[in-house]
């Protein structure tokens, strides 16, 4: 129980800073930082709380995009900004870089051989298949509020 | 109402919408302000398309309808003047604004960005988080720390000089990479692979990405297929960067 608060909380402050780097890329005003660093630290806190209920992670990442869509539109009625604002930011933290990474770099060792390894081709598939679902269930879950709940009128 | 008043009020709208799409706003946020925005300042509808680089606005008064066309370009993304357009809309809703008012601020808006020797070392933090995250040493978030920092200068400088972006990208995957493998050259760290993929991390198009996606969902099909194309084609450049100095560092082939 100890250990799971201790790598909650560890998760929570390593991902605060990318949203906050981030959202300084993405230009949002620096009065609404703290907010992105808030959504962030949450998304990623609650989907390493989902992980460890034995979840995988395509669901834990769904379940705590969706807890992002739902803060940010908090945040957004508050300060009559628009909710994708923080939540881009937010969810930055749960891309699937290393997926991502072996994926592609497979993908070109695939390339440079003259002929197909079962190994290389079976790490390109999981490794990819990971990526698009996780890369699906972020976006999908993050626009899940308005999917739901905000149908025919607008979030401000 | 006149027709000039008309012409008039059809500027601003047709303004703020293309400075939304300029700046990295979804299309159902762009079409939702310039309605209001228009409702608000007394046209009886307002109906826009939005293509990948333009947008068609017609208003309607009076029976009296007036289309216009604006080319519109990618400018980076920019939510400060995201915020301050809709910002815009809601004070004309709530009768504060005029069409003056509405004018001058709309004016006045020019983007201003955070200065580099601030973004540079948060975006090296950044990636040394994920680095940390995806379980590497203090070593490997060091490493990860230079790479990113000294990429997200270059990425900086270049996109300074108005380099094509995917260029941009490439050179940037690149160096970052060249930097990043230092740690498989001279075994500085134990797990040498991580900061390799948390430090090209910075070059994930996050905003095209997400934006894609919550067009094609809320139905705005072509303009999400075409940002996502747009997306892929920069992370293909990116991975170009990459394996280019993965070759040269000798890590395959």
């Amino acid at each position: 129980m100890m250990s799971l608060i201790l790598a909650m909380l560890n998760d929570a402050v390593f991902s605060a800073i990318p949203a906050v780097g981030f959202a300084m890329v993405f230009n949002v005003p620096r009065r609404f930082l703290p907010f992105c660093a808030l959504a962030g630290a949450l998304g990623h806190g609650s989907r390493t709380l989902w992980l460890s209920a034995g979840l995988p992670i395509e669901w834990a990442t769904f379940l705590a995009a969706a807890l992002v869509g739902i803060v940010t539109i908090g945040f957004a009625k508050r300060h009559l900004a628009p909710p994708l604002m923080y939540a881009v930011a937010a969810i930055i933290p749960m891309i699937p870089g290393t997926y991502a990474f072996n994926t592609v770099i497979a993908l070109v060792q695939l390339t440079a051989q003259s002929h197909v390894s079962p190994e290389l081709t079976s790490e390109v598939i999981s490794n990819g298949l990971k990526t698009v679902f996780i890369l699906g269930a972020l976006s999908v879950g993050l626009a899940m509020p308005g999917l739901l709940y905000f149908r025919s009128r607008p979030v401000i | 109402m006149y027709a000039d008043t008309q012409n008039d009020i059809t500027r601003q709208v047709v303004r703020v919408a293309q400075l939304l799409l300029a700046y990295g706003a979804d299309s159902e946020l762009v079409e939702e302000i310039s309605q209001r925005l228009g409702y608000a300042l007394g046209l009886v509808s307002v109906e826009i398309s939005i293509s990948s680089n333009s947008l068609v606005l017609t208003s309607l008064v009076h029976g009296r309808c007036i289309t216009t066309t604006r080319r519109t370009r990618e400018h980076g993304i920019n939510m400060t003047i995201v915020c301050e357009l809709q910002r815009i809309c809601l004070l004309t809703e709530k009768g504060i604004y005029g069409l003056n008012e509405v004018r001058k601020r709309v004016a006045r808006i020019e983007p201003k960005t955070y200065p580099a020797k601030y973004v540079v070392p948060m975006i090296g933090l950044s990636c040394a988080s994920f680095c940390h995250l995806f379980g590497g040493d203090i070593a490997a978030c060091v490493i990860t720390f230079m790479a990113s920092a000294i990429g997200m200068f270059v990425r900086l400088s270049i996109a300074k000089r108005h380099f094509n972006l995917l260029l941009n990208f490439s050179v940037t995957a690149f160096v970052t990479t060249i930097i990043a493998q230092t740690g498989f050259q001279f075994d500085l760290t134990e797990t040498p692979k991580l900061p390799m993929a948390a430090s090209v991390l910075m070059l994930v198009p996050g905003f095209p990405m997400i934006n894609a996606i919550s067009d094609m969902v809320k139905g705005h099909l072509n303009v999400g297929i075409s940002r996502w194309g747009h997306a892929t084609l920069l992370t293909l450049a990116s991975v170009i960067g990459i394996t280019m100095a993965m070759q040269i560092g000798g890590l395959f082939l």
